[in-house]
C-alpha cells in the first residue's frame, strides 16, 4: 500500500472578494521509502502541497490518505497527533526553539507523544547521534552553526520515528558545502530505508533524488526520475547552464557508482 | 492505482492511552513552567514591573481587609465594655435610621411610672438602674470642666454598667429617695479637678444652680467608640430631675441574669406594656435595647467599607490583570514562531493554550506571593505604629495566593486563546 495517496488534491484560499486556486487535481502516490523530490517555482503552489502533505493543512477539494489513514476531514487536534506520530519536518529555516538546547529541543515531539522523561532522553541522544552530534547536545541553537542546526531539526524529524521526513527547502539557508553535507545525510536516511519528500526549487537538489514531481501553477507537470525532471525543469527555464551542470554532475555519480 | 475508489472513510489517529496522557500532561506542564520561567528571565524588568503591580494590588487587599477586621474586633471589645447582660429600655430604638424617626419621636419617653412598674414587676432582672442624662460644667474654684456627662440614678447603676468604685461610696437609694446632694466622679472628672488631692467630702457645682458634695470616685473603664466613658458625674436620680427638670425622658438599664437575656427582655416588654396598658393591636411605644442592635448599625457601617474594600480590591485586580493581559500579549508576538513550531511537532491547541495559561498565572503567582509578603509587612507595620491590633490571617495568605491565581488565568485566557488559535502555518511563516 502506497504511504502517500493524493486523489485529486485541490486547494482554494478564499481571500474575501476573490478565491485564489493554489493547487489543481493534484494526483499521485509516493510509495514507503521513497525520496521524492517536489519541485516548482515559487508561487507554483509547491508550498501548499507541502503544507497538505504535512497536515498543517487540509484540502479543498479530492482526499489525502497518509499511511491509510484519510486525513482530509480530520479535526484540528486530530490533525496534530498525526503530525506528531507520522511526520518529521525538516524546515528551511530550522525552526529551532531558540531558548533551548540541541537535546530539549529533539525531545519536544516526544513529550506531546506521552514518552516518559527517561525514555526521551535516551531517544534524543540516539537521534543527535545519528546525526553525529552527539557532542553538542547541550548547546543552544544560537551557539551552532547552520548546518549543525539543520542537522538538530533533522534528529528531531527522525527522533520519532516518522512514516515520512517532510523538508521543506532544506539547504535554502546554508552554504553550498553545508547543503551538500545535508544532502548527503538525506540520501543516506534514504537508504537507510525512511521515506522522504523534499520541496525545493532548485533543479539541482531535485537532480540528486530518485524521483521528482514538477508542480507549475498548482498543477503536476512532471513525474520520473529525478534526473530527467530536473533537467527537463531547468531547459524549461532556459537555462542551459543549469542543465550543463547537471548533466557533468549525473556523469560525476555514475562514475562515482561504478568505482563503488 | 484507482486512488478514486478510496472509502470516504475519517480514521481517527490512535489515542495514547489512558497512562501516555498522564504523561503528556505533566511532560507538557513541567514544559510549559520551564519555558515560561525563561521567557520571563529573559524580560526581567518587563516581568518585575508586572509583578510588582500585582503584588501592590494584592498587597492593598490585604491590607483593607486586616483594617476592617482589626476595626470589627476592637468594636466587639469596645461594645462588652457597656456590659453584656444589660438591657436599656429607652424611648428611641438604637441603631434606628431616618425612615422610622417620625414613629418613633411621637412615643411618650419612658419616665419614672415605667420605671417603678419594672421594679415591681419583674422577677428576673437582677438589677434596675433609671439614668436620666444631660451635659453640663462642673466647676471648683477657678477650675471648670466643660461637657461633663452628668447622670441621675440609683444604687443600680454601678451594677448595670459594669463600673467600680475606686474611692468612697456610691449612691445610694437613700441618696436618691431624699434627694440628697452627694455625686460620685469619674476618672476623667478626678483627674481634672482634683489632681492629687483627696476629693472625698469636696463640693463642686454642676450647671448652673445645683451644687453637691462628692462622695465617691469610679474606676476608670476607658474609650468606647472613640469617646472617653470617665468623664461623667452621678448624682442621685431624684436630685438630677430636681436641678435638671423633671420631664426628662429616663433609658432604664436592666441587668439580665446571664444566659437568660431573651427571657428578660420578654419580661420587660410584657411589664411595660401592661404598665402603659397597651391593648392587644397596638404597637410597643417604647425599645428595649441591646448591645447587638448597636452591632446591627455597626454591620451597616461596615457593609459600606467592606463594599468600598471589595471596590478597590476589585479595580486593582483589573489593572494588575490588564498588566499581566499586555505581557502575555507581547510574549504571545513574540514567541509566535516557537508555537508555529510546537504545532508543527504535534502539540494540540490545548497545550499552546497551557503553556500561556502558565506564564499567565506563574507571573500572578510571584505578584501574589510578593504582595501577601508585602501584606504581612504592613501588618506587623501596623501592629507596631498603632493601636490597633493588626495581624495577617492565614486564611488571607491562602486566599491572597489563590485569588491571584485565578487572575492569572482569567486575564492570561485572553491572549492564551489568541496563541492556541493561530494557524500553525501563519505561526511559523512569522519572523
Amino acid at each position: 500500500m502506497a504511504l502517500i495517496e493524493l486523489d485529486h488534491i485541490g486547494k482554494t484560499y478564499d481571500l474575501g472578494l476573490s478565491k485564489v486556486a493554489a493547487l489543481h487535481d493534484i494526483h499521485f502516490a509516493i510509495e514507503p521509502g521513497e525520496f521524492v523530490a517536489i519541485i516548482g517555482q515559487s508561487g507554483s503552489g509547491k508550498s501548499t502541497l507541502m503544507n497538505i502533505l504535512g497536515c498543517l493543512d487540509v484540502p479543498t477539494t479530492g482526499r489525502y490518505r497518509l499511511a491509510g489513514r484519510d486525513v482530509s476531514e480530520l479535526s484540528d487536534d486530530e490533525l496534530a497527533d498525526v503530525r506528531n506520530q507520522e511526520i518529521g519536518f525538516i524546515f528551511q529555516s530550522f525552526q529551532l526553539l531558540p531558548r533551548a538546547s540541541a537535546l530539549e529541543n529533539v525531545e519536544l515531539p516526544l513529550i506531546y507523544r506521552g514518552i516518559p522523561r527517561k525514555e526521551r532522553r535516551d531517544r534524543a541522544v540516539d537521534a543527535l547521534e545519528r546525526v553525529q552530534l552527539a557532542s553538542r547536545m547541550t548547546h543552544k541553537p544560537t551557539e551552532l552553526s547552520g548546518g549543525q542546526r539543520q542537522r538538530v531539526a533533522i534528529a528531531r524529524a527522525l527522533v520519532t520515528e516518522p512514516s515520512l521526513l517532510l523538508a521543506d527547502e532544506p539547504t535554502g539557508n546554508l552554504d553550498s558545502r553545508t547543503g551538500e553535507e545535508i544532502v548527503g545525510l538525506f540520501l543516506e536516511l534514504h537508504r537507510k530505508g525512511n521515506t522522504i519528500v523534499l520541496v525545493t526549487h532548485e533543479p539541482r537538489l531535485a537532480a540528486r533524488c530518485p524521483r521528482a514531481v514538477r508542480i507549475v501553477d498548482g498543477l503536476v507537470v512532471a513525474d520520473g526520475p529525478g534526473r530527467e525532471v530536473a533537467m527537463a525543469n531547468a531547459e524549461a527555464m532556459g537555462a542551459e547552464v543549469v542543465a550543463q551542470v547537471l548533466a557533468a554532475q549525473a556523469a560525476a555519480e555514475a562514475h562515482a557508482k561504478e568505482e563503488a | 492505482m484507482a486512488a478514486s475508489a478510496l472509502p470516504k472513510l475519517r480514521a481517527r489517529p490512535k489515542g495514547l492511552g489512558f497512562l501516555r496522557s498522564l504523561v503528556r500532561f505533566f511532560a507538557e506542564l513541567r514544559d510549559a513552567v520551564a519555558q515560561a520561567a525563561r521567557s520571563l528571565l529573559a524580560h526581567k524588568l518587563r516581568a518585575a514591573l508586572t509583578i510588582a503591580g500585582v503584588a501592590v494590588g494584592i498587597m492593598a487587599v490585604i491590607i483593607i481587609f486586616m483594617v476592617e477586621a482589626g476595626m470589627a474586633s476592637s468594636f466587639a471589645k469596645q461594645l462588652n465594655s457597656l456590659g453584656p447582660n444589660t438591657l436599656y429600655v429607652h424611648k428611641w430604638a438604637w441603631g434606628v435610621n431616618g425612615r422610622d424617626w417620625w414613629k418613633l419621636r411621637n412615643r411618650p419617653t419612658v419616665g419614672q411610672l415605667d420605671y417603678r412598674a419594672l421594679v415591681a414587676n419583674t422577677r428576673l432582672a437582677e438589677a434596675i438602674a433609671p439614668v436620666a442624662e444631660t451635659e453640663a460644667v462642673v466647676v471648683r474654684g477657678d477650675k471648670e470642666l466643660k461637657n461633663v456627662e452628668v447622670n441621675g440614678t440609683t444604687e443600680a447603676f454601678l451594677e448595670s454598667g459594669g463600673w467600680q468604685l475606686r474611692r468612697g461610696r456610691f449612691i445610694s437609694d437613700l441618696d436618691h429617695e431624699i434627694g440628697s446632694d452627694a455625686c460620685v466622679i469619674g476618672a476623667d472628672v478626678e483627674d481634672a479637678v482634683f489632681k492629687n488631692q483627696d476629693p472625698l467630702g469636696q463640693r463642686l457645682r454642676v450647671g448652673p444652680i445645683m451644687r453637691c458634695t462628692v462622695v465617691g470616685s469610679l474606676v476608670r473603664k476607658g474609650t468606647a467608640f472613640g469617646r472617653s466613658q470617665d468623664g461623667l458625674l452621678v448624682l442621685p436620680l431624684s436630685s438630677f430631675l430636681r436641678s435638671f427638670g423633671a420631664k426628662r425622658g429616663l433609658t432604664i438599664a436592666v441587668v439580665a441574669p446571664a444566659g437568660k437575656v431573651m427571657e428578660t427582655e420578654d419580661e420587660i416588654i410584657s411589664v411595660m406594656r401592661a404598665a402603659r396598658r397597651l391593648g392587644p393591636d397596638q404597637d410597643d411605644n417604647f425599645s428595649v435595647n441591646r448591645q447587638d442592635k448597636i452591632l446591627q448599625g455597626f454591620n451597616q457601617t461596615m457593609m459600606s467599607v467592606n463594599i468600598v474594600g471589595i471596590l478597590v480590591g476589585v479595580i486593582t485586580a483589573i489593572v494588575a490583570g490588564i498588566g499581566i493581559m499586555n505581557i502575555l500579549l507581547v510574549s504571545v508576538k513574540e514567541r509566535t514562531r516557537e508555537i508555529g513550531i510546537r504545532r508543527a511537532l504535534g502539540a494540540r491547541r490545548a497545550s499552546i493554550l497551557m503553556q500561556f495559561l502558565c506564564e499567565a498565572v506563574m507571573v500572578a503567582l510571584l505578584g501574589g506571593a510578593l504582595g501577601v509578603a508585602l501584606g504581612a509587612g504592613a501588618a506587623a507595620l501596623i501592629d507596631i505604629l498603632s493601636p490597633m491590633p493588626a495581624s495577617i490571617d492565614p486564611r488571607v495568605v491562602v486566599g491572597g495566593v489563590l485569588g491571584s491565581c485565578i487572575l492569572g488565568a482569567v486575564f492570561g485566557l485572553w491572549p492564551a486563546l489568541s496563541a492556541a488559535f493561530l494557524h500553525p502555518i501563519e505561526a511559523l511563516r512569522h519572523e
